[in-house]
């Protein structure tokens, strides 16, 4: 028996949220400033507004928020970017049935139902050395291994009239792979991409958090070990706009290049 | 072999194999032989109760698939690989979303092995013998099923088919826009000579459109009856009726036989 939690309900509620998003962020930072600038102005749960405001200028200087941050969102968007097209290049040898490389590839989808993938990145940090350009490959590995799973699975569910009129218009396989295949499935590797870029910032400043060197995750570090509240308030919401503003990219991307998908 | 022929399918057979030995045959010896006509093109339907073949059929004749037995020839040349020669219009709607309707017709050209392939240059050609100029830049999701199908039946006469095979896309369409479809085939055909192999379980369709009928049996699959069909005399009273209890005088009473749907 599956239980939908989509129910006609929770889909209007979800509907409303949406529509209301920036009314919605709006009462939530008036309720901030009210309840915790003067209501509850010394508590250990969020900081006073006009604290965080002048943390700012501390986070910029002390610690070095512009270039941490680059070096965080330079890795994270470079691999993303990076694996997508590499993912599309090799999209021959990714549907190609009984190759070799493309089924040791897909083997290894069968870890990552049984093992959440943040453990991969956990060994993955215990084995690589601290470096931006190990950070880069390490989120282009994995970026690429979940984009071309990803690509196999929904390899199966291409259109089969798409292929049987491409086959017999003469189409070769190299052709029907990046032709017909790619772009069938390529709005959902989109679709997927939005959850990948979620995982990949989490992947990011654990990374950076357990190095300790660089990055956002630095950044969080340093402002634990400092018991700086509002750093860490700061630094938390420029991550949250971020990682929103990523994800409207690429849904402007979707919306752009597959424009069919959402008919 | 008869170079004056189209299509000639010699003693076709297919069955498949399950995991388990366990083997179903789907045609048996189909035999079909299509000639030239004198003028313009023709348009054959092969009428059969649903699952009996058709696609299967189709597919073999196409290329797709292989027979496991018997041989395809088109004009005269044996055909066992898929090059456009026998261009495929599957049942559903399958004209590239991702394509506007100039891309879909390169698509057919780039791809196309046959020898009478259009030069790219021949794509807007292609585009107003289906009608469908003016919508150059649309892309077939912003569309009907009717627009649909005329870019893949455009894609397949810039592929330079010899014969074009029709699975059975009527299905979806109604009134007025099967009625202009259906002027289309014969229009291409009468005036681009164009070859039409329509699959079809609605005997109205196939009665409506086709010079030439192949009753194919329940499965498995074989010709039963081939009945020329005189499309001037479509008006006259009593001459669809004849044809259909032909054809259905051709299934036993228990055999499940072709619908009359309108």
């Amino acid at each position: 028996m599956s239980f939908n939690l989509q129910t006609p309900g929770i889909l209007k509620l979800k509907k409303l949220a949406l529509k209301n998003l920036h009314r919605l962020l709006l009462f939530y930072l008036l309720l901030w400033v009210v309840l915790f600038e003067f209501i509850l102005p010394a508590n250990n749960f969020l900081p006073k507004p006009s604290i965080v405001l002048l943390s700012f200028a501390a986070l910029w200087k002390d610690y070095r928020l512009p270039v941490n941050f680059l070096i965080t969102i330079s890795s994270i968007y470079v691999a993303l970017v990076a694996a997508y097209f590499l993912a599309e290049y090799l999209a021959p040898v990714i549907f190609k049935k009984n190759h070799l490389f493309s089924e040791f590839l897909f083997s290894l989808h069968w870890f990552s139902i049984y093992v959440p993938w943040i453990i991969f990145g956990i060994f993955l940090i215990y084995w690589f050395p601290a470096s931006p350009i190990i950070e880069f490959l390490l989120l282009l590995v994995i970026s690429f291994f979940s984009l071309i799973i990803k690509m196999k699975e929904e390899s199966a569910s291409v259109g089969k009239e798409y292929l049987d009129s491409a086959v017999s218009l003469g189409a070769d396989e190299k052709t029907i792979s990046k032709k017909i295949k790619w772009k069938a499935v390529q709005p959902k590797i989109l679709k997927h991409s939005v959850q990948l870029h979620f995982n990949l910032w989490t992947l990011a400043i654990v990374f950076e958090f357990i190095k300790n060197g660089y990055g956002l995750g630095t950044i969080f570090r340093l402002a634990l070990d400092y018991k700086d509240l509002s750093a860490l308030f700061t630094v938390s919401i420029i991550t949250g706009v971020f990682i929103y503003l990523g994800t409207l990219l690429i849904k402007y991307y979707q919306n752009k290049f597959c424009h069919w998908s959402f008919n | 072999m008869n170079t004056d022929c189209i299509l000639e399918v010699k003693d076709v057979s297919k069955s498949f194999h399950g995991l388990a030995g366990a083997s179903l045959t789907v045609l048996d010896k189909i035999n079909i032989k299509i000639d030239k006509p004198s003028s313009g093109g023709i348009i054959t339907s092969i009428v059969s109760p649903f699952n009996s073949g058709k696609t299967t059929l189709l597919k073999i004749i196409s290329g797709i698939e292989k027979p496991s037995s018997g041989e395809v020839f088109i004009e005269g040349k044996i055909h066992n690989k898929a090059d456009g020669t026998a261009a495929f219009v599957p049942e559903k709607p399958s004209s590239f979303p991702w394509m506007n309707v100039k891309q879909n017709i390169q698509f057919a050209i780039e791809v196309s092995k046959s020898p009478g392939k259009k030069e790219k240059a021949n794509v807007d050609e292609m585009i107003s013998a289906v009608g469908l100029a003016g919508y150059e830049d649309h892309f077939p999701h912003e569309k009907s099923a009717g627009f649909r199908l005329r870019i893949s039946i455009a894609r397949v006469l810039a592929a330079g088919t010899k014969l074009i095979l029709l699975d059975d896309n009527f299905k979806i369409l109604h009134g007025e826009t099967k009625k202009e479809i259906i002027q289309l085939i014969k229009f291409l055909s009468r005036e681009h000579g164009e070859n039409f192999l329509f699959s079809t379980s609605n005997i109205n369709d196939a009665v409506s459109i086709s010079n030439k009928l192949f009753v194919m049996s329940n499965r498995p699959g074989k010709i039963i009856k081939i009945i020329d069909n005189d499309l001037s005399k479509l008006d006259e009273s009593g001459y669809i009726s004849s044809i259909k209890n032909e054809i259905e005088n051709c299934f036993s009473g228990h055999d499940r036989i072709p619908s009359f749907a309108n």
